[in-house]
């Protein structure tokens, strides 16, 4: 299981599951997870030579399309469902896209692990995929251009290429959706220009550029917090501290929020095991403890002795 | 007519039938005649590398995978392989 989710606009839960012998899938349930109902089969043309490797990130569609999904998945590839996850369809202008050749797989696959939809323009779209970088659709997901302006891909000849960056987790900030915040494998990012351009804004504060959550705050578009991991070689807290890092001023300085974490932990959290709204934020690690905020500045241990947490989601909704 | 067995975590998705009869002049035509096919095969028509399937007790990779010919086969038999040391 990659990513779960609680679809805001009628409650259905949907996971991205993958299986060792079995392959991809999408099940969701309208039960509140007692029964679940698998996808038809998520597929890619013949004539791509490419098969579907691992599905990664769910993305609900906009209200206005409430039967709506987007699925992001290995080897690079979006889909999008229409019938409420039954079936999926790929993105055609990703599948082709002209720099697909000069797209190349991190630690974790091609994955496309970032879906971002503009509440403001229902033809505007982001994805990020690992390693290509992000690439802005303002057509409706016809067509896709990379938005990699000032990103670093230390790993490559050029460290600041037009594609080839390994985003880790992309958020758009929806107050306010041409600010973009996102944790990359080099730094921490925001444009406020819709991707156009990025400034990097770690080391002033945080202890390293590394990591993979990154959350924001609905209600206040200048807060962002992350989660820093030792080094891409590392996964876990530098020098065994685990701590969530804050800004409020747009990222210009970020602050240790570590009271009531452990003292001394080397803990990893996942792309997907941290989640935020209005009132808190939320996040768990891969050595099973689940913490949440529970005053503004002091976490609680809300549940420890889970099994590694992969995935966390917080959301309203109202049948 | 050959009866195909699957295992458990393929009858869970196949409203708990593990035993289907199926008429097939292949292994690739039996499976594909099952509820659970997309479990099965990638868009190539590929099995995972860790399912392995028996007919009568001989791995079907041995005899042409999916080409296998299934003529006077009385059981073929889905197993999810383990991997590990």
């Amino acid at each position: 299981m990659y990513h779960a989710i609680v679809d805001a606009r009628d409650g259905t839960f949907y996971a991205a599951a993958n299986h060792i012998v079995y392959g991809p899938t999408v099940q969701r349930s309208a039960d509140g997870g007692t029964t679940w109902k698998r996808s038809k089969k998520i597929g890619l043309p013949e004539r791509s030579a490419l098969t579907v490797n691992a599905a990664w990130h769910i993305e609900p569609g906009l209200s206005q399309q409430p039967r709506t999904l987007y699925l992001g998945a290995d080897p690079g590839v979006l889909f999008r469902s229409d019938d409420a996850g039954e079936t999926w369809e790929p993105n055609r202008g990703i599948l082709e896209h002209p720099t697909r050749n000069r797209w190349f797989p991190g630690a974790g696959g091609l994955c496309c692990d970032s879906i971002q939809l503009d509440p403001g323009n229902p033809q505007r779209m982001y994805v990020c995929i690992a390693s290509a970088g992000t690439l802005r659709s303002d057509d409706g997901g016809q067509t896709w251009v990379p938005v990699n302006k000032n990103v670093a891909a230390d790993y490559l000849p050029s460290p600041y290429p037009e594609i080839g960056q390994c985003v880790h987790k992309l958020l758009l900030h929806p107050a306010r959706p041409e600010r973009l915040w996102q944790q990359n494998h080099f730094g921490v990012y925001r444009s406020d220009n819709w991707g156009d351009s990025w400034e990097r804004l770690d080391g002033n504060g945080l202890p390293t550029s590394f990591g993979f959550p990154i959350m924001i705050d609905p209600k206040d578009p200048d807060k962002a917090f992350v989660i820093p991991e030792r080094s891409p070689e590392y996964h876990y807290s530098p020098n065994g501290r685990l701590a969530v890092y804050r800004t409020r001023d747009s990222g210009q300085t970020w602050e240790e929020m570590s009271d009531g974490l452990p003292r001394q932990a080397w803990a990893a959290v996942l792309r997907e095991a941290s989640a935020s709204d209005a009132d808190s934020l939320y996040f768990g690690t891969q050595s099973g403890s689940f913490f949440a905020l529970a005053d503004g500045d002091t976490w609680v241990e809300a549940a420890r002795h889970l099994p590694p947490v992969l995935s966390v989601e917080v959301t309203q909704w109202s049948r | 007519m050959v009866q195909v067995v699957v295992p458990s975590f393929l009858a869970a998705q196949a409203e708990g039938r593990r035993r289907f009869d199926v008429e097939a002049e292949t292994v690739g035509e039996a499976l594909r005649a099952l509820p659970v096919a997309d479990l099965l095969f990638n868009e190539r028509g590929e099995w995972s590398r860790y399912l392995n399937v028996f007919v009568d007790g001989t791995d079907a990779r041995e005899r042409g995978g999916p080409a296998c010919p299934l003529a006077g086969a009385r059981a073929v038999l889905v197993i999810a392989m383990l991997a590990g040391g």
